[in-house]
């Protein structure tokens, strides 16, 4: 059977794009770890601090957490102006890191 | 009175498409997709560099629609139930099953149809040749260069199977390692970096795969491409094949000059090479009716 080269480069084009924008529809797509698969940003959810990333903000924790930006901020004796807009990974220093952040949390969750 | 039509007898020469009937071409609907995933991909590309990813508003990475970051993480995908080597997301992932999903159906046309990296080799490449055309002392030169470099052209064969080694040292690197070994060489990541004046092993690869795209169609898919030896291998599988029909060719050898892969595409009975890319240049060019034609068959054995 004889195919033509138009309808050759359309199937091409229908299945490739078909396949992204059917994944994209069933929500299996994500182009970052930062954003969700609608685009939106993506946030700590609450339920366990291993899904802290470096790139979210001490507000971000806060919110997600149920834990004052002040509690975090003494807990680990950084500045008490520190703006809780903040990145994670823009504070880290020998006392405080992500992984250090997520180990706190875990104990005053009591997991 | 019946009024047999030239389209329709086999061997006959073909007449020349004009007006909107070559705008309907496959060749210009090719290009048409390969220069708007090309600025696709340069508009995410700029637009993360310029808006950055620090502040309140988040922009994807153009390396987050790349298939070769999705073969590169499937090892650890698969094996940790989601997740995902550094600078590789679940759409590297989707992207890459498009990819092998067109070529299980029509060989390597991601290569030939949608790869914008293929898009700018073949951009260099007609740059190369409408510089030639202009300009005699440059066709002097490059015809010299080419009938000096004949000799080489026994290694083509060879160098050929080059790409299938880089597969095997970017996924098994990757998966070893559990980052993308591959990243720093990547001549197409090389590009993108230059935005954020970025240098890497990767480009120096990008200057050599474009200098030799003046005088070599698509070097780097020929030889080194990963993701085109992926995709051509799962390829072989596919049902869609060209076929040159002896008794309609006059065997002049135009197809195998458009041919971008340099594959010998006159003297063949059947094209089921892992190398083909699917461009359709060779049917597009072929002066003959009905002596180039793509066919639907058998998987691998095709008929």
């Amino acid at each position: 059977m004889r195919i033509n080269p138009f309808i050759y480069g359309a199937l091409v084009l229908v299945l490739f794009f078909g396949v992204i924008g059917g994944a994209k529809a069933a929500g299996v797509w994500s182009v970052s770890g930062k954003l969700t698969s609608s685009g939106e940003k993506a946030l700590p959810t609450g339920a366990n601090p291993d899904e802290l990333k470096g790139w979210m903000t001490l507000d971000d924790v806060a919110k997600a957490y149920n834990v004052p930006v002040a509690e975090i901020l003494a807990a680990f004796g950084l500045p008490a102006d520190t703006p809780g807009t903040a990145q994670i990974k823009s504070l880290e220093s020998e006392t405080f890191s992500t992984t250090n952040l997520r180990t706190w949390l875990k104990t005053r969750m009591g997991q | 009175m019946t009024t047999v039509t030239h389209a329709h007898v086999k061997g006959a020469v073909k007449p020349r498409r004009k007006g909107l009937a070559a705008l309907l071409s496959h060749h210009a609907l090719r290009r048409l997709v390969q220069f708007g995933v090309f600025l696709f991909i340069a508009i995410i590309a700029v637009r993360h560099v310029l808006v950055g990813e620090g502040g309140a508003i988040i922009t994807a990475s153009w390396e987050a629609y790349c298939p070769m970051g999705g073969l590169e993480t499937l090892y650890k995908f698969v094996t940790t139930g989601g997740s995902f080597v550094s600078h590789a997301h679940l759409s590297n992932v989707v992207v890459l099953v498009a990819a092998l999903a067109v070529a299980l159906l029509a060989r390597n046309a991601f290569c030939g149809w949608i790869c914008p990296f293929g898009f700018i080799q073949d951009m260099v490449h007609s740059f190369s040749a409408a510089v030639q055309k202009r300009v005699p002392a440059i066709r002097k030169a490059v015809k010299a260069l080419k009938q000096r470099g004949a000799k080489l052209a026994v290694l083509d064969r060879y160098l050929r199977f080059l790409k299938y080694g880089v597969l095997a040292w970017a996924v098994a690197g990757a998966a070893a390692y559990g980052f993308m070994v591959f990243r720093d060489y990547d001549p197409w990541a090389a590009l993108w970096n230059l935005l954020e004046l970025s240098l890497a092993g990767g480009t120096v690869v990008l200057a050599i795969v474009l200098v030799a795209s003046f005088f070599v169609e698509r070097p780097w898919c020929r030889y080194a491409c990963p993701l085109g030896a992926a995709t051509g291998l799962l390829g072989a599988l596919s049902p869609i094949y060209l076929k040159r029909e002896a008794e309609s060719c006059k065997a002049c050898a135009v197809c195998t000059k458009a041919c971008p892969m340099g594959l010998p595409v006159h003297t063949a009975t059947t094209i089921k090479s892992v190398d083909c890319i699917g461009c359709l240049e060779c049917v597009d060019e072929c002066p003959r009716e009905g002596a180039l034609a793509l066919k639907l068959g058998v998987p691998v054995i095709g008929k």
